[in-house]
């Protein structure tokens, strides 16, 4: 599925032989235009993120010194990469990174053996599981949200990590994914497995994970991003610094008579960054992932 | 592409009792007893985390329940939410503000996803790199993407009150895009937008793709040019993909929120409320479970009933 995208097959299109040059650089240029007025409000977050005088950002926004940064400064990342006090980014963003962590690792985990068991288990009601999960995969986080955290608080878990780990590991989706992959192995890598009388644990963990890594990248994907950027659940759910996400942090900037801009800018580039680090690395796989999600929703 | 939302389940996985027949295993008590303990701790989490409260759901919205339980005893009170909320100017204003939100962002974010995927669809220099780039806003948070737009749209000398007024000669003077109530939701449509065209641009992008060369290659041979290819050929071709990317659009636009709590709170005057807004506002901030219960069923509902449409289109055709 990840050859969708990238196997980048000549454009039907493009055939004019005659003048090719030109036609192709007026293309080049007019995409490269569209792209950096599309891209540019990133790339004004970068620099504003470097102004430490939060008057002089508003300032600059309406002309083109928006774009230029004449004295950078990292003075913004130093006041709010903090772990206490009024603003502690550091510590919302370290907060973020654990959930994320937590959340990504077992969600792969979990989901990838429950699909297992699911494609080539032997256990009875297979098919019923299944199709429960398939009925419940269209049910909106949305409007789960409140009688869960309802539930939450009466368990103990308001404001707590696990509060926003546990929830979201384990999904339909993601299991319904990899049990499509698992699915499409061939027989005989399971009967070879089954006849050196390996447990179904062990055919698993040492058969199907090495096999299913493409699926894997993608659940692990797919989830980071929902993971990092949940809004609505951590919103409700945390009420103190204790465990509070990047995202509400960030978020707190507003709703003030002034909002201090040079803060908030530093704090989505933090946010951002992270994401960024692993898109420059994975971003095949990213385009893949998102693909896959939709063929298969 | 699209044809793999419901496989019959169980069709498609090994017939175990075949296998067992053929190849007895000695540990297969021990393996079965394994095979559970593979399988139950997803199930758990999800019964635990998404069935129970689905569930519950139901049965508060039929009460007068508080997220804070109060000494007084919950009490039912059948569909008395329901009709509470359906007499509610505030929920009809919501309900008609997320269509109003789905109408205007479906064209703008589906015809700008698709025109980009036309453009990298083309013999391009650096075309990976081109599509990574547009790609950026998709995985940008919705948090940040509001702090970055919050600044655009200042009133009153912020980026777009510069264009407009250089754009007609500061003929309009500028303008409370967030906080006029005329503006503030085409101003929200806007953002959101740009943040998730990326989704979209990439889903044509694999359509356009899976369209034969031979179907152009004949189109050119009858004489058609550039514009009768894209009408003729193209868009059809990507009937399918329209289909898939018109109702997932939709689906994300009803549930909007997270852009609306943090830029206008619903506001100027009601203007960007909507469904989830409302329901969070009922539930959270006035603290009335049950009411919010009401409306988050009415939400699934109108999830299910868009889901619905796209299974019966999409069988449809096959």
């Amino acid at each position: 599925m990840s050859t969708v995208v990238s196997a980048s097959t000549p454009s039907p299109v493009a055939k004019v032989s005659a003048k090719p040059d030109i036609g192709a650089i007026v293309k080049f240029v007019a995409v490269l235009i569209i792209a950096l007025v599309v891209i540019s409000p990133l790339f004004l977050l970068f620099v504003a993120s470097l102004k430490p005088d939060r008057f002089q950002i508003l300032a600059d926004m309406g002309s083109f010194r928006a774009f230029w940064v004449s004295e950078p400064s990292l003075q913004n990342f130093a006041d709010i990469a903090t772990f206490s006090g009024a603003l502690p980014f550091g510590r919302y963003l370290l907060n973020s990174l654990i959930i994320l962590f937590c959340t990504v690792l077992g969600g792969v985990f979990l989901n990838s053996m429950a699909a297992f068991v699911l494609a080539w288990g032997r256990l009875p009601g297979r098919a019923v599981v299944l199709t429960g999960l398939i009925g419940l995969y269209i049910v909106p986080q949305e409007s789960i949200v409140l009688p869960l955290l309802s539930l939450v608080n009466k368990a103990g878990l308001g404001d707590s990590f696990a509060a926003q780990i546990l929830p979201w590991m384990a999904s339909p989706l993601y299991i319904f994914l990899i049990y499509q992959f698992f699915i499409q192995v061939p027989r005989d890598i399971y009967d070879a497995a089954t006849v050196d009388g390996a447990s179904p644990f062990r055919i698993y963990w040492s058969v199907f994970l090495p096999l299913s890594l493409p699926v894997l990248a993608t659940v692990a994907i797919l989830l980071g991003i929902e993971t990092w950027n949940q809004y609505l659940w951590p919103l409700m759910v945390t009420q103190t610094d204790y465990a509070r996400p990047i995202s509400v942090g960030i978020a707190s900037f507003f709703g003030h008579d002034s909002v201090y801009w040079n803060s908030a800018m530093a704090a989505s580039v933090m946010m951002m960054v992270p994401v960024l680090i692993f898109y420059l690395a994975f971003q095949k796989w990213f385009v893949s992932s998102f693909i896959s999600s939709a063929v298969k929703g | 592409m699209s044809s793999q939302a419901s496989p019959m389940p169980g069709s498609a996985s090994p017939g175990p009792v075949r296998i067992a027949a053929r190849r007895p295993k000695p540990p297969i008590w021990g393996g079965r007893l394994q095979e559970l303990g593979m399988l139950l701790p997803a199930c758990i989490l999800i019964a635990l985390f998404l069935l129970l409260p689905f569930l519950s759901s139901f049965e508060i919205a039929l009460t007068n329940q508080r997220l804070i339980p109060r000494p007084v005893p919950v009490r039912f009170v059948g569909l008395g939410n329901f009709q509470q909320i359906l007499t509610d100017s505030a929920f009809w204003t919501a309900l008609w503000n997320v269509t109003r939100f789905t109408i205007m962002v479906l064209p703008i974010q589906c015809g700008f996803a698709l025109a980009i995927a036309l453009l990298l669809n083309q013999k391009l220099p650096f075309r990976n790199f081109f599509r990574g780039l547009f790609f950026l806003p998709a995985i940008t948070s919705m948090v940040v993407v509001c702090v970055i737009w919050s600044t655009l749209f200042q009133y009153p000398t912020g980026p777009f009150n510069q264009i407009v007024g250089f754009l007609t000669f500061g003929l309009v003077g500028p303008i409370d895009w967030l906080g006029d109530p005329t503006w503030a939701m085409p101003s929200i449509v806007l953002l959101s937008a740009w943040q998730a065209y990326g989704f979209q641009m990439i889903v044509y992008l694999a359509g356009l793709q899976n369209i034969s060369e031979s179907l152009y290659e004949a189109a050119e041979l009858d004489g058609a040019n550039a514009w009768q290819r894209f009408w003729h050929v193209t868009m059809p071709s990507l009937r399918q993909t329209h289909i898939f990317v018109l109702i997932i659009t939709t689906i994300q636009a009803f549930k909007l929120f997270t852009q609306v709590n943090i830029l206008t709170q619903g506001g100027p005057r009601g203007t960007t409320d909507t469904l989830v807004h409302y329901m969070f506002t009922a539930g959270f901030v006035d603290q009335r479970l049950g009411l919010a219960s009401a409306v988050a069923i009415l939400l699934f509902l109108i999830v299910l009933v868009v889901s619905l449409v796209q299974r019966f289109v999409v069988r449809d055709r096959r």
